[in-house]
């Protein structure tokens, strides 16, 4: 019985793929998914012989294991266990808003051009690096966005074909990524609570396995571009720019360096995410002199950047806290899963990263790799069929949600901004993501072999 | 009416809140902008001099700020030189200063796209090595419409044939390819930032730019300046892009947007 329970579960998945690639409404979708991987396992444990049942005692359901306490750890603790994360996430919206507001963002991008000058090539590689230096601190689409009007238009100027400067910014965007703090939180919630396996941060995880990620990420990314310029040659277009080079005032030299120090101070002493985007936030705001219109404009400014920085992340928040249910739900429905996929699922680190890199392009679309799309159905049926440590899995996944999913896909929701943006076609932008994805995760799954397979007993969950 | 029909529009609402496709994120908004007869910005930007197109040229420019205002100047008045020189040498060479003749005679490969853009970043043409040249046709119908607005054939004059035009500036950027060794726009290069023994040196992107329009023209010998097409052209996609345009045009050249209500077109 339990076969056929499983089967209908997988069915609901694959339709759940489907949902997801026509790029309906996500939020909606997991919600659907839920309520359905909730109905069909609990039928499912009233006709299912006894051995499976104590075999898998989540599913016995009596004095010790209400049904009313399981649909509360569903509906209740699960998105409530995301507020932390939820709030990393909005502090960190607000810092991108204030380096937006101080013109710290603009200046770097600014300083930078001045480097590289009129030589397409260099300008671009310079591009690159400080996109995803700033994106190890700035979160949510405002300022992707913010930053993309900016590097955009310059790099069409300098003779770069419009998909090769989108997909080189969106790539970079997503290198910078792999060592954002708030990014961090939030995958980690997907395999751990918050309090479990303290030692688990993001400075173990930056040493182990972070630094050398995006440094791939970001290396790939440019020789590709690169690569992709050289093909194409550079043009020079006769084009009107009408929105306008902004003349902002430039911010002092030494605010330069604020961008970096919430992921500074977190890597090298642990210290709050939080703590840190309200210390260099401040000093961002008073060094380049936007707190000086007395205290009730400097009030309302502070005010009013949090408010920009929340909307920023709004689009996010349903989804955010639809993801636990399903996350949760997964580990009602995983005991069907083995039954029926136990056989097949890779066990070993080996297999599991052989098949992860074979598969990466499934991270497209919301598809079954991704963490922020149907992969966190995969995890719960992956740590449900063999143990894995936790830092392994987060290397595993994390690849397919930030490279493939963040960086290369088009329904990322700031992907798909850009593409309306520089009127860039889908697939021409598909055509120079997805050989590159595929390079990066080769090359990261080879990383995860090296430096987080083998693990001791104490990075089990 | 049949049942389907009647409920229709009550059910629509609920799969379009289930199924509905994600709303786009949406870039920076921009203020809105009084309307502005295209004559009269034409007429006002013809008066602008050559160092006010040079100010706009370097404004769009990367480097920008790398230079002073007279450093500005200087450089706009040695590129407009340079293009003219090329464009006597090369009607001379090749006997003619008609845009599509030379292009043919320099071999050439025209060809007519069509091409979606934003307003934004209007392209007009682009010119790609080694001999490709793409002329986008959609901003060439627009202007057509934008032609018979009052007052703007006055100011153009019958000189102007924007598919010559268009091509002719992107005939310059061939001729820099050809020359690159001892032109110019290709030689003139600027110290950037590097540390202290090494050297960093670029060349100055819209020197080219300025240059390409000299050269197209005193090919097409018309009264004004080529840059007039970026206000003109845009109009034709967005006439408040068009107008913050301008704006920012007589901004740069020191000057006030003038005021429509005194407008009376010329014929
Ligand atoms: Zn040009």
């Amino acid at each position: 019985m339990e076969y056929v329970i499983g089967v209908l579960l997988l069915l609901t998945f694959f339709g759940l793929a489907y949902y997801c690639i026509k790029g309906y409404n996500l939020m909606i979708g997991f919600l659907v998914i839920t309520i359905i991987w909730t109905v069909l396992p609990m039928l499912g444990s009233l006709v299912v012989g006894s051995a499976f049942l104590e075999a898998n005692p989540i599913l016995n359901f009596g004095p010790d294991n209400t049904l009313v306490n399981a649909l509360n750890s569903i509906y209740q603790s699960a998105p409530e266990g995301w507020g932390t994360t939820l709030v990393n996430v909005c502090w960190g919206a607000w810092f991108g808003r204030v380096l937006m507001e101080t013109g710290i963002a603009s200046t770097i991008i600014r300083k930078t051009v001045e480097l590289g000058g009129d030589r397409p090539i260099v300008t671009m590689a310079l591009l690159n690096i400080v996109t995803a230096v700033i994106f190890t601190a700035m979160t949510g689409a405002g300022p992707v966005i913010a930053i993309g009007v900016i590097v955009l238009p310059i790099m069409m100027s300098l003779g770069i074909p419009k998909a090769i400067a989108m997909f080189s910014f969106m790539e970079s965007v997503a290198a910078g990524i792999y060592l954002n703090p708030v990014n961090f939180a939030q995958y980690r919630a997907f395999f751990i609570a918050t309090d479990e396996m303290p030692d688990f941060t993001l400075g173990w995880y930056a040493a182990k396995w972070g630094y050398a990620a995006l440094a791939i990420a970001l290396v790939v990314t440019t020789i590709m571009a690169g690569v992709f310029l050289s093909r194409s040659k550079t043009s020079h277009a006769w084009a009107a720019q009408t929105a306008g080079a902004q003349q902002a005032k430039d911010a002092p030299m030494y605010t330069l360096i604020l961008p970096i120090v919430p992921v500074v101070l977190n890597i090298a002493f642990n210290f709050s995410v939080i703590g840190g985007f309200v210390i260099a936030g401040f000093a961002a705001l008073f060094l380049c002199g936007k707190m000086k219109g007395g205290f009730k404009a400097s009030c309302q400014l502070v005010n009013k950047l949090y408010y920009d920085g929340v909307v920023d992340t709004a689009p996010l928040v349903g989804f955010l806290l639809t993801l636990p249910m399903f996350n949760k739900v997964a580990s009602y429905a995983s005991p069907y899963f083995n039954a029926v996929l136990g056989p097949i699922m890779p066990k070993t680190e080996l297999v599991v990263c052989i098949v992860f890199a074979v598969l990466a392009g499934l991270g497209l679309f919301r598809g079954p790799m991704t963490l922020v799309g149907c992969g966190a159905a995969t995890l719960g049926v992956l740590s449900n069929v063999a143990s894995f440590s936790v830092p392994f899995l987060y290397a595993v996944f994390a690849i397919p949600t930030i490279t493939v999913n963040i960086g290369s896909c088009i329904t990322q929701s700031w992907v798909a901004w850009g593409l309306a943006y520089t009127k860039v076609e889908s697939k021409d932008y598909l055509k120079l993501s997805i050989p590159t994805l595929y390079i990066i995760s080769v090359l990261l799954y080879v990383l995860t072999m090296f430096t987080m397979t083998g693990l001791d007993q104490v990075w089990y969950a | 009416m049949s049942f389907k029909e009647k409920v229709k529009p009550y059910l629509e609402p609920i799969a379009d809140g289930l199924f509905g496709k994600q709303r786009g994120m949406r870039g920076p908004q921009l203020a809105p902008v009084a309307p502005r007869p295209i004559g009269l910005m034409m007429e006002d930007l013809l008066r602008l001099d050559d160092e006010a197109w040079g100010t706009y040229a370097f404004s769009r420019d990367v480097l920008n700020r790398k230079f002073t205002p007279e450093k500005r100047a200087e450089l706009t008045h040695r590129a407009m030189e340079c293009g003219r020189e090329y464009a006597q040498k090369m009607a001379g060479q090749y006997g003619t200063s008609n845009p599509t003749e030379l292009a043919k005679k320099m071999g050439m490969q025209v060809e007519y796209p069509e091409m979606p853009k934003s307003a934004a970043r209007v392209l007009f043409a682009e010119f790609k090595a080694p001999n490709h040249i793409y002329l986008y046709m959609d901003a060439v119908r627009k202007a057509r419409t934008t032609m018979i607005e009052p007052g703007v054939k006055a100011v153009l004059t019958d000189k102007l044939d924007i598919g010559q035009l268009l091509l002719a500036h992107e005939l310059f950027h061939y001729v820099e390819e050809t020359y690159k060794k001892e032109i110019f726009t290709r030689t003139e290069k600027v110290e950037l930032w590097a540390p202290k023994p090494l050297h960093n040196r670029s060349t100055i992107g819209c020197l080219g730019e300025i240059a390409a329009m000299e050269f197209a023209r005193t090919l097409t010998d018309i009264p004004y300046s080529p840059y007039l097409m970026d206000v003109f052209l845009v109009y034709g996609y967005s006439k408040d892009a068009a107008v913050r345009l301008y704006e920012e045009i007589m901004g740069l050249a020191g000057l006030r947007p003038s005021n429509p209500e005194n407008y009376s077109p010329a014929t």
